[in-house]
């Protein structure tokens, strides 16, 4: 298999179908819209042939998670511990208020907040599902959990994910 | 004659080039691009204090709202890099941790706002600081969005307060990708905060 994979932006994709003429596998065409990944051998054809710029290639495989300094963490943790808090904040205030005006904010509050702790996320050292902070926090979670369908999840994910570290 | 910034999108007042003195503007004068509220913007080059308070931080457990927010964050993650099955798992495990992490039992806006308040005078600053330090670029977009989006989050509590109905006869928007939140009666064409077209900007809708 090679190592990077075709994928279409289908927000772009303008139907062209010049991806289906050059693909040598077919993998461009399927009922989906989404690039056939199982028959995509990776050679880009469809990429260079696309008019409108839709299909990319992307990697198999990220480089490893960069390096985060710990006070960096430590800083960017102590935003994400708030932002949580006010999060919950604006979920209370969204259950327990009648006036739909008022839920209304308290429910953009709940979504903006929860983006803020993402990205937070993101720039602390998980930016990729497959980093060792990834797979670490996910074992934590597995020893945690007491119930079994959860548990399952959890295995499943960490089998799933092509851990590159 | 001095020049007032937009503090969210950067938009720039000159008082010279409008010939208007950006205090005689009206109180209910707003951001032409973004809708920033007046009295958000600052005259040009004025320092920031940052606080000296700089205490030690030890990592610490995560709680179940903080694993949930880490899960959705993953999910997108691997969305990003169409790994849709792994997606669909985080989010399961987001949405299960997210109904175990506990509701307040009571919460007045004022408690929100104080949260909101020590983000910007403390967290912000103090970060910021130690991502400069660090040479930490990613970490120095995140809270430069952040902080962004936090002052809107102030305003707009602040304009709640003063008018509870100051929505009413309009639309409220949510940028997917840095929370951002605009009121206003259709989205801009693009985030003023992290720039992405308008078509990540999703309506927040109001229930019957």
């Amino acid at each position: 298999m090679n190592k990077i994979r075709a994928v279409r932006n289908l927000r772009i994709c303008s139907k062209d179908c010049l991806c289906l003429y050059v693909c040598p596998t077919g993998a461009t065409d399927t009922e989906t819209g989404q690039i056939d990944f199982s028959k995509c051998i990776g050679c880009g054809a469809c990429s260079k042939a696309c008019p409108s710029g839709a299909i990319s290639m992307v990697p198999y495989q990220y480089p490893k998670q960069q390096l985060k300094d710990e006070l960096v963490i430590a800083k960017l943790n102590k935003l994400i511990q708030s932002k949580a808090e006010q999060e919950q904040m604006a979920e209370h205030i969204y259950n327990s208020s009648n006036n739909n005006i008022e839920k209304q904010l308290a429910k953009a509050f709940i979504r903006a907040n929860r983006l803020m702790s993402e990205d937070l996320y993101r720039e602390s050292g998980f930016m990729l599902p497959q980093s060792k902070n990834t797979k670490d926090f996910l074992e934590s979670l597995l020893e945690q959990a007491n119930e079994e369908i959860l548990k399952k999840d959890i295995e499943k994910l960490i089998k799933l994910l092509d851990f590159n570290e | 004659m001095k020049k007032y910034i937009c503090p969210i999108c950067g938009y720039v007042y000159d008082e010279t080039k409008e010939g208007v003195k950006f205090d005689d503007l009206p109180d209910d004068w707003k951001c032409p691009l973004c809708g920033a509220p007046k009295k958000l913007f600052k005259a040009e080059a004025i320092e920031v204090i940052v606080s000296e308070d700089m205490e030690e931080e030890t990592l610490r457990e995560m709680n179940y709202a903080e694993i949930s927010a880490l899960c959705s964050s993953l999910a997108r993650g691997c969305e990003k890099q169409y790994l849709e099955e792994e997606s669909k798992l985080f989010t399961k495990l987001a949405n299960y941790y997210k109904n175990k992490s506990k509701i307040k039992e009571s919460v007045s806006f004022e408690e929100l706002i104080s949260k909101i308040d020590k983000d910007l005078e403390i967290n912000y600053q103090q970060a910021r600081n130690i991502a400069s330090e660090k040479e930490d670029r990613g970490a120095l977009r995140v809270i430069t969005w952040g902080e962004k989006v936090t002052m809107i989050l102030k305003s707009l509590l602040s304009q709640y307060k003063d008018d509870k109905e100051f929505i009413k006869n309009t639309k409220v928007y949510v940028c997917d990708i840095c929370g951002f939140i605009y009121i206003g009666d259709e989205k801009p064409e693009i985030c003023p905060v992290c720039k992405v077209p308008s078509f990540k900007l999703f309506e927040i809708e109001r229930g019957a």
